[in-house]
């Protein structure tokens, strides 16, 4: 009798440290935020972004950082740096843009795209230096 | 935050006038190795904006704390919640001199930064070498140099005490381009 119990106990613990491995695992390994099969959080186009960030950094941090934002711009630029492509959204300040870092995918697959295009795409958001800077950028859109 | 804002904007005004003196880049590399018995962390910014007036060997960079990408999501989420508090601290910079900017030209050579880093609200005096070398389209620069956490006031709690080194050797690469507009 007392011998089913320890190993129905042996068992029991068996399985709950198992499953905790796994789920420890599985948190350890959880995956990246996938921009492609996301919604955006917020549409916006590149000109209203760069002016929420150069008029009050601090507010448009705690509004645009770490959402999905599709942007919508014409295209001022297209740079290749390595593997990735960057796309530069052309605004209404001289000497600011937007800049999007397009995913190693979207930058083999957009080949299509040329400058004084508009387009929609869709990142996100690591904030702003000189310009707006968006990372893991998808095409969804393009005129 | 104000007073890096407007260090760039002098800096761009400066610019206008003297352009071919003043070399910029906006795509410059930074990446961070953390060895280790546990685990090696890495991690990797190509967002690093750099800024460089030869004339007078003035060095300007500011760098997006969550523009760094780990190759697991959950480290990602702990440095950016946990240990330099990006929400708070969204931004390092670092603004210094090259104290041997005339050894700069076409051939590679080693120069000597000087400045001061602020990271997760907390600035300290560095000294750094670099590898240099001008050419016609751009100055390179690139180098490493190790970081204590401690200096910078970025707790680990006990429990990853094992995980995380003390002690972060930091890479940079920058390819600065003659800023015209």
């Amino acid at each position: 009798m007392r011998n089913k119990n320890v190993k129905k106990l042996i068992g029991i613990l068996f399985i709950v440290v198992l499953s905790s491995m796994i789920i420890g695992y599985k948190i350890y390994n959880k995956p990246h935020v996938n921009v492609a099969e996301n919604s955006a959080d917020i549409i916006q186009t590149a000109n209203m972004l760069f002016i929420d960030f150069s008029t009050d950094e601090t507010k448009a941090n705690s509004t645009y950082l770490d959402k999905i934002i599709a942007v919508k711009g014409t295209i001022a630029n297209i740079a290749e740096e390595g593997e990735k492509r960057v796309v530069t959204l052309q605004t209404s300040d001289d000497f600011g843009s937007v800049i999007c870092y397009l995913t190693e995918e979207d930058s083999k697959n957009s080949a299509q795209i040329q400058e004084g295009q508009t387009l929609v795409l869709k990142g996100i958001c690591t904030g702003f230096l000189m310009d707006v800077i968006l990372v893991k950028c998808v095409i969804t859109d393009l005129k | 935050m104000k007073a890096i804002y407007t260090l760039f904007i002098c800096l761009f005004l400066v610019a206008f006038t003297n352009a071919q003196e003043r070399f910029l880049t906006k795509n410059g590399m930074i990446s961070f190795f953390s060895k280790s018995p546990i685990e090696n962390i890495k991690a990797e910014n190509n967002q690093v904006l750099s800024i460089v007036d030869i004339s007078k060997g003035q060095m300007a960079i500011a760098i997006l704390m969550k523009s760094f990408m780990f190759e697991k999501a959950l480290m990602q989420e702990h440095f950016n919640e946990n240990y330099v508090e990006s929400d708070k601290y969204p931004k390092a910079t670092f603004k210094g001199n090259i104290l041997d900017f005339d050894k700069i030209t076409g051939s590679e050579t080693t120069i000597t930064i000087k400045g001061n880093l602020t990271i997760h609200g907390v600035t300290k005096e560095i000294t750094i070498e670099a590898l240099t070398k001008k050419t016609a389209a751009h100055i390179e620069m690139a180098g490493d140099f190790f970081i204590n956490l401690a200096d910078f006031d970025v707790k680990i709690p006990s429990i990853v005490k094992n995980n995380i080194s003390e002690k972060i050797k930091v890479s940079f690469r920058f390819q600065h381009k003659p800023y015209k507009k």
